[in-house]
């Protein structure tokens, strides 16, 4: 009886000397203040071109070109008339460039993948003597970027006469995906637990059967991760796509919405449509990439 | 004869031999790695070295002909152009201002999620908006915010605040970096965002309760925790940075000369254009890289 009156008053006095604690540790109100006021400040910054490139989309041309700007337009000046322009007419073959994108990108990302898969499970399961070449060499790709390699590359290409076609562009793209596979994919496999594959093993499966059944349809949301990873590389690719393609039929997106904004003059409107055409698939891939962002967005990006 | 063959294939074949299970790991791994080595290799290696071969050539404008042997003119040429020496300077200021920008920014706005808030999920998806966004979609956004005659920041910064001197203000260093901060901070606060969200709070209550304050909280915990990190982070921005191509051409063009965008006008853009003397701009960029990175990791990183 005592002895729990005294726990219970031991428990009393800890409780509240937390709690004072707690109080004493707590912001005051104009840290929490200056708290939210930064934050709002970076949201905006982040945001505002944004909302700047959506707006200048949306709008028609007298109120972009007033003498004064302003920053918020009225219900009246929205038009869909630049959208009409981009898939509308027969100046600009931009459902083209839409859709080559989306090809070469479909296109490479799975054939660089296809042989990333079973590289990155190599160096992350098997065990041979040199493999750690391969996990680490994957970092040397942080070293070489596009633009260092440009001239060789587009001299073989010459050579092989894959220049102004589109499977010039694709072996490009898919050759440089692969790095960026073998590195997420290897980081993934690395995690998967190798007792479901031992198991595997014992029950008489080949090693090849292993991988086929076993892990990669345990991996399916990483592989579709990494894939995403890859068509955006090859989504967003200007400087191989720039000395490559010539053709206007065959342009991606980003060599043709640079070209849009040469050919013309005061298509503001018309730029920032496309801009918002191009930007929107990638932001609904990022929304599923959610749980893989660190590891993906730390792979840097192609130039 | 087909017995033959049947015997010279189990000869040679290294599957029909006697093997222990660890063999055939070892040379299921070498198998399923070929390939992607193969092909990075040839889009890595092969190049590297053909770059090296290029720079000492003239190359032809025609495919058909084969570059020709010059030695070490274009070096010479190359150490001798002034644009060289000013690509090289401008590569330098950019690489390191925007390389401390945007960590230091990517520092900062961690710090402000070291703890849960509400809307703290949302808030860093729209952190993370300039990172992810297209280049060239951001590239031409901001051009657009800074076009002299109708862009909203000049009329802000001279109409409403009255400073704005007249020139085109994109154009310049200054904010070629902004842009790149801007862009890339992200990048950093995702990365250090990790770390900082690992450090036990009580480290901080500790501190308070001994009467630290928030400056020597920041010194004495934050920074020492964060090092590795930070050191991390900046290593990999330098490199990028300094292979930047496509963020400052999309941005810019050619009026703030880098040295990713003097080798691509050589080797691309100039009439006739000078691919030998690209390729040899190129070589030194990957010599005075690994320079640095060596130098850095070596006193920086106790590696």
């Amino acid at each position: 009886m005592l002895e729990n009156i005294i726990t219970m008053a031991t428990q009393a006095v800890n409780d509240l000397s937390h709690r004072l604690r707690r109080r004493s540790i707590e912001a005051p109100l104009w840290e929490r203040l200056a708290f939210y006021l930064t934050l709002a400040v970076v949201g905006f910054v982040s945001v505002f071109p944004f909302y700047w490139m959506g707006v200048t989309s949306l709008v028609d041309e007298t109120w972009l070109y007033q003498t004064t700007p302003q920053a918020i337009p009225a219900l009246a000046d929205l038009s869909l008339e630049n959208y009409w322009t981009l898939f509308g007419s027969e100046t600009v073959p931009f459902v083209q460039y839409f859709l080559n994108s989306l090809f070469i990108g479909t296109v490479s990302a799975a054939l660089g993948l296809s042989f990333a898969i079973f590289g990155a499970y190599s160096f992350a399961r098997l065990e041979y003597p040199g493999r750690w070449i391969f996990s680490r060499g994957v970092l040397v790709n942080y070293m070489f970027a596009g633009i260092l390699l440009v001239i060789p590359i587009f001299q073989i290409l010459v050579t092989l006469d894959l220049v102004n076609n589109r499977l010039g562009i694709i072996v490009t793209h898919f050759i440089f995906v692969i790095p960026l596979g073998l590195y997420l994919l290897g980081n993934y496999f690395r995690s998967v637990p190798r007792e479901i594959e031992e198991a595997g093993l014992m029950d008489g499966y080949s090693r090849l059967e292993v991988i086929a059944r076993i892990t990669i349809p345990m991996s399916k949301p990483a592989i579709v991760a990494t894939y995403m990873y890859a068509f955006l590389l090859s989504w967003n690719e200007y400087l191989y796509a720039s000395v490559i393609l010539r053709d206007q039929g065959l342009y991606t997106l980003p060599i043709g919405i640079e070209q849009l904004q040469y050919a013309f003059q005061n298509v503001w409107g018309d730029v920032m449509a496309a801009s918002v055409v191009t930007t929107i698939p990638v932001l609904f891939i990022f929304l599923y990439l959610q749980r893989y962002l660190v590891e993906g967005l730390s792979f840097g990006n192609m130039d | 004869m087909l017995t033959s063959i049947q015997q010279w294939i189990t000869r040679w074949s290294i599957f029909d031999r006697e093997y222990t299970i660890k063999q055939k790991e070892m040379l299921l791994g070498y198998a399923l790695i070929l390939p992607s080595v193969l092909l990075v290799a040839a889009s890595l290696v092969y190049p590297v070295a053909y770059n090296i071969y290029l720079s000492f050539t003239e190359v032809p404008l025609d495919p058909r002909e084969s570059p020709e042997w010059v030695g070490l003119a274009n070096y010479e040429a190359l150490l001798n152009d002034p644009e060289f020496w000013e690509a090289v300077q401008n590569t330098l200021v950019f690489t390191f201002f925007s390389d401390v920008g945007a960590t230091a920014l990517g520092l900062g706005v961690a710090l402000l999620f070291r703890k849960n808030f509400r809307g703290d999920g949302i808030m860093r998806g729209l952190v993370l908006l300039p990172y992810i966004a297209p280049l060239i979609a951001i590239a031409f956004t901001w051009r657009w915010l800074l076009q002299p005659t109708y862009g909203l920041v000049p009329h802000i910064l001279q109409d409403v605040l009255g400073v704005y001197s007249g020139t085109n203000i994109r154009q310049t260093m200054g904010m070629v970096i902004l842009f790149d901060t801007w862009r890339y901070f992200p990048f950093a606060f995702l990365l250090i965002l990790a770390r900082v969200r690992s450090i036990p709070t009580e480290l901080y209550e500790a501190a308070k309760i001994d009467g630290a304050g928030r400056f020597a909280q920041f010194k004495d915990i934050t920074l020492p925790e964060l090092k590795f990190v930070l050191a991390a982070v900046f290593l990999l921005r330098w490199i990028w940075n300094f292979n930047v191509f496509t963020d400052v051409w999309l941005f810019v063009g050619n009026n703030v000369p880098i040295l990713g965008t003097f080798v691509y006008v050589k080797g691309f853009n100039t009439i006739p254009p000078n691919q030998g003397f690209a390729a040899a701009v190129a070589n030194l960029m990957v010599i005075g890289l690994f320079v640095m990175v060596i130098g850095y990791v070596r006193y920086f990183m106790d590696w």
